[in-house]
């Protein structure tokens, strides 16, 4: 009972995501998403990656978006898209409607085995190379940024730059 | 120790491409040295690998469930091409030197030229399908490269994709017949094929013994590909002289002489070998006795010498066609080389306005001269004993309109020949001429070639006898230099070849009176020419492929939603494959 | 209707929202949204997947994992929105294609 409620407030929060008009409505949208879904998995029965779900998912990338908003600022792109509107419904539903003949028959066939291992000695022990590529990528990402992101400080120091040289040349003038 | 030679004859000369590539195009004298060293060492490297021939694989890496292992044999057929590749692959290093001075972007066209002598080592050492279809990718690729060198030439651009288009034609050739072995027998090595093929249904193995003719004569320029060797003498000539006389068209020849054994036995095979090979000689022939560039009259004498391998592979003379790729790599290279450097005195192609050039270039003259004989079969050079070698072993295994019709072209190759020399070297001096003979570096390359030309027929015993102890499947009789010296003389064959192109050559000095017999033939001319209409039908491939190419640039429209579209459209056809594929 | 059959509804759910709005958006930062839905989806797919086998363990190990990546990619997609912004002027997709037709 619960798990329907809390699985249909998480697609209705996802499709208010993508209908607000504004940015800033959307992410917050996005975390209602966020939160809801760590609920669904802490439910199920993995209270680790519920709660890391919900800081990172509902937390950390909400932040970042309100970030990244306020400095690219709101723009109102809602106008027509460029796909056209039936084509797309059309490959979403066909996509869905296989990927439901092809899973949703083997539900209900399982008997679960009770698992015996904890979380963090599967992670450390026999995870550990995930756990070695994810500090590298989180290293990556983090020069990515600054690449991504360095190169409006030369252009900024251009920009002061050329606005000193006018100012000597009035200064002289 | 093969193992370690087989390595350093494929590695040496990719290092050397990535260093010469690395150092620079601001220090052409460290590329050169880099370049002429690396080739050099593989050419050794090569030539110690043949005392060491065996039938059995030497090297052996597994690469995983579908690709098979990659498996390197030095057997008699592999380790003498390579020797091939890689010493004239460095003779033409060596020339480059001269003739590439002042050039710009050196690195590029020593980097191409170190790896194509790489992969064709390797193509010829391999004993697994997929690798050497790897490798014949990689010489297209490079050849493509190299021809194209000069990429603000747009004809020598056209010639390049030509060059590129048609060979890669053949090379789905190729790739079917391997794939059809391997769902055949499971496994790529070229060695069990050879046991194993009389096991293959008939289908087949017609299949994939057409489809290895269709790449044969598509890289070695065949009937009916061979428009694409002709253009590609935009590249600048010691290219052309590696590429197009020593390695990469012998790919073809090697390809066929390796496979014979399996493709024996389909019916029809062998006479469309023997009937693509006599064609492409007679044609090709005819080309280069009515052309007037100089190094298109050498791409057609090639394409024509290689129609003579493929007439003796057809009739079953394995060895002969062999000896006779020993010879002409020896000699070709060496008239590429200097018409190289003819060309690079003179600058300009066009034989007539070339002329009297033998008192100015007295080197180039006499090495030239030495090379055209050895193209026409005249004794002692090694050209004549391969060439009849060849006539025999057609004669006893070919039909005999093949074998007259051979004794023609002989006679033509002769006629050709001597045209060639004449307008070059003598005649009437231009004024307008400044010639001076070859630089040192052109001299190194060209005096071992002259003295390969001369001798290199005395090999023919060491390597018969190599041939038929390391492959089993060939049953190739050994042939001491001695016996061949006496079958060749003794031979009725020699005698009358030797009539005909005694004939070829009075035609040349008795020109004027036969005048009239060349007006008659003005229309056979003008059709050569015209490259008997080949041209317009590879244009119209070349087009097509272009053609086809722009249009469907149309569905790269450059917006995220059609490449989501697209995913999604890819996911929806996997998810139908999994619930009701197979 | 058991529990594994809503699940994988909820999870058919989101993906159709996440690809619909992949496909339809004109606004980048909405596209990084789009990734993100589908990511979540993924997420509740790995997390019943592990329920039903009983390795819970691993299917938490594997959905560390893709939280992690799935971070970066939000970070570097909205780094890459922001550049765009100042370069350009726009958000909008369409004013990224710059295929020479």
């Amino acid at each position: 009972m619960w798990h329907i409620l809390i699985i249909a407030g998480a697609i209705g929060c996802a499709i208010g995501a993508i209908v607000a008009r504004r940015l800033l409505v959307s992410a917050l949208w996005l975390a209602g998403t966020s939160a809801l879904v760590a609920l669904e998995i802490y439910l199920l029965g993995a209270p680790e990656i519920a709660v890391i779900e919900l800081s990172v998912g509902a937390g950390l990338v909400t932040v970042l978006f309100v970030f990244a908003i306020s400095i690219a600022g709101e723009e109102d792109l809602n106008t027509h898209s460029i796909f056209p509107l039936p084509a797309a419904w059309g490959l979403v539903a066909l996509s869905l409607v296989l990927l439901a003949i092809l899973v949703l028959p083997r539900a209900g066939l399982q008997v679960p085995i009770p698992g015996i291992e904890q979380f963090s000695t599967m992670l450390w022990d026999k995870r550990g190379l995930d756990v070695l590529l994810q500090i590298i990528i989180i290293f990556t990402g983090v020069l990515g940024v600054l690449g991504i992101l360095a190169e409006s400080r030369r252009t900024a120091h251009v920009e002061s730059a050329k606005k000193l040289q006018e100012v000597r040349e009035e200064v002289q003038v | 120790m093969p193992a370690i030679l087989i390595y350093l004859i494929i590695g040496l000369p990719w290092l050397g491409a990535l260093l010469v590539w690395i150092v620079g195009d601001d220090r052409p004298r460290l590329q050169n040295t880099l370049a002429v060293t690396f080739s050099v060492a593989a050419g050794v490297s090569a030539l110690a690998l043949l005392p060491q021939t065996s039938s059995q694989v030497v090297i052996r890496v597994p690469a995983g469930g579908i690709f098979g292992d990659f498996t390197f044999l030095a057997d008699g057929l592999g380790a003498f091409l390579a020797a091939v590749a890689t010493v004239i692959g460095s003779l033409a290093v060596i020339f480059s030197i001269d003739y590439m001075k002042g050039e710009a972007q050196l690195g590029r066209y020593y980097a191409f030229i170190l790896f194509f002598i790489g992969a064709m080592a390797g193509l010829v050492l391999t004993n697994s399908l997929l690798l050497m279809f790897i490798f014949w990718e990689i010489t297209a690729v490079c050849s493509y490269g190299l021809i194209a060198f000069h990429n603000d030439d747009p004809k020598a651009v056209a010639a390049g994709i030509k060059a590129l288009i048609i060979t890669q034609v053949g090379g789905i050739g190729l790739l079917a017949g391997a794939l059809l072995v391997y769902t055949q027998f499971g496994t790529y090595e070229i060695s069990t094929f050879l046991e194993k093929a009389g096991t293959l249904p008939g289908a087949i193995l017609s299949v994939a013994g057409y489809g290895f003719l269709i790449a044969a004569a598509a890289k070695s320029a065949q009937f009916p590909f061979q428009t694409w060797l002709p253009d590609a003498m935009e590249a600048p000539t010691p290219v052309s002289a590696l590429i197009h006389a020593a390695t990469m068209v012998n790919a073809g020849v090697y390809l066929l002489a390796r496979f014979y054994p399996a493709f024996e036995g389909v019916p029809g095979w062998r006479i469309a070998v023997i009937a693509v090979g006599m064609v492409t000689a007679l044609m090709a022939a005819v080309m280069a006795l009515v052309s007037n560039d100089l190094k298109r009259v050498l791409a057609y004498s090639t394409v024509s010498q290689l129609g003579y391998m493929f007439y003796s592979i057809g009739a079953g003379g394995i060895f002969a066609s062999q000896f006779h790729l020993l010879s002409h790599s020896v000699f070709k290279a060496l008239l590429f080389l200097g018409a190289g450097a003819v060309i690079h005195a003179v600058g300009t192609r066009d034989m007539r306005q070339m002329g009297g050039l033998g008192s100015k270039m007295p080197l180039v003259r006499t090495v030239f001269v030495i090379g055209a004989m050895a193209l026409a079969g005249l004794p002692i050079l090694n050209g004549f004993w391969s060439k009849e070698l060849i006539l025999e072993s057609g004669l006893s295994g070919g039909p005999l309109w093949a074998w007259i019709i051979m004794l023609l072209c002989a006679g033509l190759t002769a006629l050709y020949t001597f045209r060639c020399v004449w307008m070059v070297f003598y005649g009437e001096p231009r004024k307008h001429v400044h010639a001076h003979d070859a630089g040192p570096a052109m001299r190194v390359a060209l005096i071992p070639l002259a003295f390969g030309t001369l001798t290199t027929w005395l090999l023919c015993g060491p390597f018969a006898e190599t041939l038929h102890k390391t492959l089993p499947f060939h049953k190739i009789e050994p042939l001491s230099t001695l016996a061949m010296v006496e079958e060749v003389v003794t031979a009725p064959t020699t005698w009358i070849a030797l009539f005909i192109i005694a004939l070829g050559l009075a035609a040349w000095w008795q020109r004027e009176r036969l005048a009239g017999m060349r007006a008659a033939l003005q229309g056979v001319g003008k059709a050569a020419a015209n490259s008997f209409g080949f041209e317009t039908f590879n244009q119209g491939v070349v087009q097509f492929t272009r053609e086809s190419a722009e249009g469907l640039r149309n569905t790269q429209t450059g917006y995220l939603s059609w490449n989501v579209a697209g995913i999604i459209a890819g996911l929806a056809l996997v998810l139908a494959l999994l619930i009701w594929g197979a | 209707m058991n529990l594994l059959s809503v699940v994988i509804i909820g999870v058919l759910g989101l993906l159709g929202v996440g690809l619909y709005a992949l496909l339809i958006t004109r606004n980048l930062i909405k596209i990084v949204v789009a990734l993100q839905i589908l990511v979540k989806a993924i997420l509740l797919a790995i997390i019943m997947a592990g329920k039903v086998q009983g390795n819970m363990a691993l299917a938490q190990s594997m959905a560390l994992t893709v939280i992690v990546a799935d971070t970066i990619v939000a970070v570097l997609g909205l780094a890459l929105a922001v550049q765009i912004r100042r370069q350009l002027g726009t958000l909008d997709v369409q004013a990224l294609s710059t295929l020479r037709r």
